[in-house]
């Protein structure tokens, strides 16, 4: 137990991407609110690009550019950061489409909140075979 | 090899057919119907004759790594025969009976299919085959069960399907293990599991029990069949009185014979027990029928009784209760739809169903009481009937089996059968009342009722004072398992 | 040329309904056209398919190999076409052609106007195209991109409907796909810290090496990648989005998301415990217990409540938590036999499920009557499309000569073989709670008098794609043989690892 600590110290990205990966998950169970659900999304998808990029870095290392760099530089791995960009991309059209679902919800109910969702869902669609909870 | 597609297509092409025609021919209907159950009939027949001269008839396919083959031996021959003959009478006594009623064309369609799975069930020559046909009867005798498509028959028809389907769903387990345990599912070749002893098998008969149990109405999974008896007379009398619940039995005695050997059976804890299920079962089917007011619901209680005289001729492992149990199941087969016809005869004519408005029936329909009358002596086990030799052969077979209790048992049960049924018989020629409305045992559509029911009984008859007529089938049977 | 098309092939399979996608967006006002190269589309990736198909059979076990861009691993994109990718690739393209022959011309009704019909199409094939891709691909990170793509597609498919349910639907299967991608991307970088591999063959190695040094990331691996395929693939009880996505979705999207998209990420599980994680390390964490008994739960608890459902579609959408059970339970049962039945068992839903969706579409579509108490008659009036529901019932029930009972036996003979009685026992109850959630569809449509409205069969292109699929369920179950070949060998694939 000692030892946990200063290990978890000196490994602090990851201890922050757990803690933000649980803050994310937290939130996109709990949350009624919709842009809340997408915020709690886009900070445990954070938390999972934290882990990658922290993973292939090296302390004291320099980024991969061969004109730059002198010979005996400790070049960092640039995998993780290369394969992140397109988990960003990912992650904005996942965005975007559901911002793009809130507005059409929103226009729908008048409101971004999922228990008032709930109670409105009747009135405004009615009995169309999509009743049923 | 064409007998046995002939019997096997024959039902289910001129199902087809039924299905195609325009429902509205009704006459062209039922000449399609007769023309391809005398089809049935004919294959039946010729299969029947080229296994007992020794021929050896196979169709074989591969499912996947599943073997699937239809072969006839002596013991499905019998099924296949008793079946495919009373459904001629059944189709005629059917032309009468539903004349004028409502969706003919689907009973006619159902009736017809069904025929083709029950020959199937009796000609499968192993266990994924009986599987096959054996779930098949259920989804194709589920319509004529529905028939009147009323709420207490819709009820009925659900409470069918989901006994008969759990049933085979434990069968499908049953044969599942036999497969991974024997090797192969195959019937020709002795018993499968002869090879040796192994821990599980209680469990694998028990199983095995239970899916074809259903079927065979043994108790306490017969609930099913009292509820059937909502369906037209007609399919009470041929499939819950004999093909639907003797492909249960017929199974049964497969599983006696073909898959565990009378050898292995006798190790065995449960089947040592097997016996005296089947003795309760005969004993509080018709304890329970005595108290049933409507007549066909009592018939059914006697049924599940009967059904398990069979069962207990199989399971005394002894050659001489074989012989009583195929007796048993021609003569019982025979007179119990000859039974069902004359209730159903009874109820179309006066209205008559519960026992307690039976006062007078006889007076007004002085044949078909006549011939209630002397199939109650055939369910006794008196003697000018066909069902005295089966009675007789069992008792002998159960003594000589070393269980001499279970004779005592069939004693009691002839006896109680008397009880069931002689005072309605006593009661319906007592003149107390004449049942209205008024009715008269004429006519073009009574004719084709009563025929069958009247040529039944002269069968049930013949075979009392002949019994050597049907002898060399029984005897058959016997030498191919001893 | 024909050199150049073969070395290319596993590539083709994925990128001919991705490239022919991209195309369709102009063509929006020539909806006619659309459709047509729509189907162009998958009918190439179904040849595509067969081809690859046979080329595998002819190289005899040895998988056919493709580096993109020529880079060969650990560096570059590996895609691997074995017996398991060619069952998968067979039963994407296989099921997709009859789904988008239903699509034609019927779409109108359900989604609007072309442009939004054309946006269907372009979503279908990027479906398609990257489920292709799943079964193909040997790489964590491509793997990844292929959820991705499948998740956004379905989404898009569950929006098309322009009800509002539609997208509330969408937008929680939005989020928790996203959840699940993002549980399954924590795992593949767990992998990746693990072993400096993005190769899974690579991967795999090195995880049997070095897994005994990291066991706590290891099990946190495990977990996130079950947890994240475990959402996507609607395993009990991770299920919940998925009744209320597949029942409000436009029919033919309906078929594809509960007959395949489904189905990848359940191959993408499969092909993570077994060929990253290894049945060593499986069996040291007793993954293979939790899978059976998150099938056997599935199985039971999917079945109840299809039981209760009164809506035709959203039944049959529980029913697929239920059949996913089943497929669960068989790669938990960790041996030949049930992974056999497992990847059996996944063609014939695949089939049967497209049928049953697509003829409860049909039916939808007719009587505008989605409550199966309100479909009396229907059997009646359209004979045709309730004969294929009743053939995809009896393979679904699992009747002999039916697709689905030889996946169901060996299943059966796979959970005896592993000595365990729970799975059988819940196979054989999921059968008969089958029959009885969908029987009663099936008496209500054919024995309950027919109100006196005219309704009849769908069109042409409707009724081709129903027989298709109906002939496919009772043809496969006549001659399952050289399929059940290809499963074996697939199955065989899989337990190298183990």
């Amino acid at each position: 137990m000692n030892e946990l600590w200063p290990r978890l110290l000196v490994n602090y990205p990851y201890l922050a991407a757990a803690i933000l990966f649980v803050i994310g998950t937290f939130t996109v169970l709990t949350h009624p609110n919709l842009f809340k659900k997408l915020l709690g999304i886009n900070i445990m998808e954070s938390a999972i690009f934290l882990t990658f990029v922290a993973s292939g870095n090296i302390r004291g290392g320099v980024a991969p550019i061969r004109a730059t760099a002198n010979a005996e530089a400790v070049y960092i791995n640039p995998l993780p950061s290369a394969l992140m960009l397109t988990g960003i991309v990912v992650s904005v059209s996942v965005t975007a489409f559901a911002l793009a679902l809130i507005v059409r919800l929103y226009r729908v109910y008048g409101t971004t909140d999922l228990r008032r969702i709930v109670v409105r869902r009747k009135e405004v669609t009615g009995d169309d075979g999509f009743a049923q909870g | 090899m064409l007998a046995l597609v002939l019997a096997l297509s024959s039902g289910a092409v001129g199902g087809l057919l039924v299905a195609v025609l325009p429902a509205a021919r009704s006459r062209l209907r039922n000449l399609v119907v007769l023309f391809f159950t005398v089809g049935g009939i004919l294959g039946s027949w010729q299969v029947a004759r080229l296994v007992w001269a020794g021929e050896r008839l196979r169709l074989a396919g591969q499912l996947g790594g599943l073997s699937f083959s239809l072969e006839p031996d002596p013991l499905g021959v019998i099924f296949g025969l008793i079946a495919s003959t009373l459904w001629l009478f059944t189709v005629v006594y059917s032309f009468g009976y539903m004349a004028g009623k409502a969706h003919q064309r689907p009973y006619y369609s159902f009736l017809l299919l069904a025929f083709s799975v029950t020959l199937g069930v009796a000609f499968s020559g192993n266990l994924v085959a009986l599987y096959l046909f054996y779930e098949l009867l259920t989804l194709t005798t589920y319509p004529l069960v529905i028939q009147e498509r009323s709420e207490e028959a819709l009820r009925a028809g659900t409470k069918y399907l989901l006994y008969n389907l759990a049933g085979a769903a434990v069968l499908l387990l049953a044969i599942v293990l036999t497969a991974v345990w024997g090797g192969r599912l195959d019937f020709a070749g002795g018993p499968i599991l002869a090879g040796g002893f192994k821990i599980g098998l209680n469990w694998l008969l028990f199983l095995f029990t239970v899916g074809f149990g259903v079927k065979a109405a043994l108790m306490p999974l017969h609930r099913w069949l009292p509820a059937a008896m909502v369906a037209p007379t007609p399919v009470s009398a041929l499939l819950h009185a004999v093909a639907v619940v003797y492909a249960g039995v017929y199974g049964l005695l497969r599983v006696v014979y073909s898959v565990f050997g009378t050898g292995l059976l006798a190790e065995l804890g449960v089947g040592a027990l097997l016996p005296w299920v089947a003795a309760g079962t005969i004993l509080a089917g018709i304890i329970v029928a005595l108290r049933q007011d409507e007549l066909k619901r009592r018939l059914a209680y006697q049924t599940i009784s009967h059904l398990s005289y069979i069962l207990l001729g199989a399971i005394t492992l002894h050659p001489w209760g074989l012989a009583g149990a195929v007796l048993q199941m021609i003569g019982y087969a025979v007179l119990k739809t000859a039974f069902f016809f004359c209730v159903g005869l009874i109820a179309e004519q006066t209205g008559v169903t519960r026992v307690s408005r039976m006062g007078g029936v006889g007076r007004v329909l002085p044949k078909t009481m006549a011939a209630f009358a002397v199939t109650t002596m055939g369910m006794i086990g008196m003697l000018p009937l066909g069902t005295f030799w089966g009675k007789y052969y069992l008792l002998q077979g159960s003594v000589a089996g070393g269980k001499w209790p279970l004779a005592v048992v069939l004693v009691v049960s002839g006896f109680l059968n008397a009880v069931c049924f002689i005072p309605v018989v006593v009661k319906a020629f007592r003149a107390e009342r004449t049942p209205s409305p008024a009715p008269e045992e004429g006519g073009v559509r009574v004719a084709l009722m009563l025929a069958p029911t009247l040529l039944l009984v002269v069968i049930g008859l013949g075979m009392g004072l002949f019994p050597g007529l049907v002898w060399p089938g029984v005897q058959a049977v016997v030498d191919w398992f001893f | 040329m024909t050199a150049l098309l073969r070395a290319n092939l596993p590539v083709l399979v994925v990128i001919a309904p991705l490239f022919i996608a991209f195309i369709l967006t102009p063509l929006a006002r020539r909806i006619r056209l659309v459709e047509t190269l729509a189907f162009l589309a998958t009918v190439l990736g179904l040849g595509a398919a067969g081809h690859l198909a046979t080329v595998v059979f002819a190289r005899r076990g040895s998988p056919f190999i493709y580096q993109l861009g020529g880079w060969p691993p650990p560096w570059g994109i590996e895609l691997v076409a074995g017996n398991l990718g060619v069952i998968f690739a067979l039963v994407v393209t296989g099921v997709s052609v009859p789904v988008v022959l239903f699509a034609r011309g019927n779409l109108t009704a359900e989604v609007g106007d072309t442009g939004r019909v054309t946006r269907f199409y372009v979503l279908y094939l990027l479906l398609v195209g990257a489920l292709a891709g799943m079964a193909v691909t040997n790489d964590l990170f491509n793997i990844y991109v292929l959820v991705e793509v499948v998740t956004l597609s379905c989404c898009g498919l569950v929006s098309a409907r322009r009800h509002p349910r539609a997208a509330e639907a969408a937008f929680t299967y939005l989020i928790l796909a996203t959840l699940g991608s993002a549980f399954v991307l924590g795992g593949i970088g767990l992998i990746y810290m693990l072993t400096g591999h993005l190769n899974m063959g690579f991967a795999g190695q090195e995880l049997g090496r070095v897994w005994p040094d990291y066991p706590h990331t290891v099990l946190l691996a495990v977990s996130f990648v079950i947890i994240g395929f475990g959402v996507k693939a609607a395993v009990f009880p991770l299920h919940v989005w998925l009744p209320d996505a597949h029942a409000t979705a436009p029919s033919p999207a309906s078929a594809i998301l509960s007959g395949l998209a489904v189905k990848g990420y359940l191959l993408c599980l499969l092909k993570f415990l077994y060929g990253v994680f290894g049945g060593v390390l499986l069996r040291e964490l007793a993954v293979h217990r939790i899978l059976t008994l998150l099938g056997v739960a599935g199985i039971i608890a999917g079945s109840l409540l299809a039981l209760t459902q009164e809506e035709l579609k959203r039944r049959l959408a529980y029913s697929t938590v239920a059949q996913v059970g089943y497929l669960v339970l068989g790669g938990g049962l960790l041996n030949a036999t049930g992974l056999t039945g497992a990847l059996f068992y996944l063609a014939s839903h695949a089939v049967i499920k497209a049928t049953l969706f697509l003829a409860a579409g049909a039916i939808q579509a007719a009587t505008g009557k989605s409550r199966i108490r309100e479909l009396a008659g229907v059997g009646r009036k359209m004979p045709l499309t309730m004969a294929a529901f009743t053939i995809g019932s009896c393979g679904l029930i699992g009747l002999p000569l039916f697709f689905g009972f030889i996946g169901k036996w060996y299943l059966l003979v796979g959970s005896l073989e592993a000595g365990m009685i729970l799975p059988v026992v819940a196979i054989l109850a999921g059968s008969v709670l089958c029959a009885a959630y969908l029987l009663p569809v099936i008496r209500t449509a054919y024995f309950r008098p027919a109100p006196a409205v005219a309704w009849r069969d769908p069109g042409r292109p409707q009724k081709l794609a129903l027989l298709l699929l109906a002939t496919a369920v009772v043809v496969l179950g006549v001659r399952p043989g050289p399929f059940l070949e290809l499963a074996r060998k697939a199955a065989a694939e899989l337990m190298a690892f183990v």
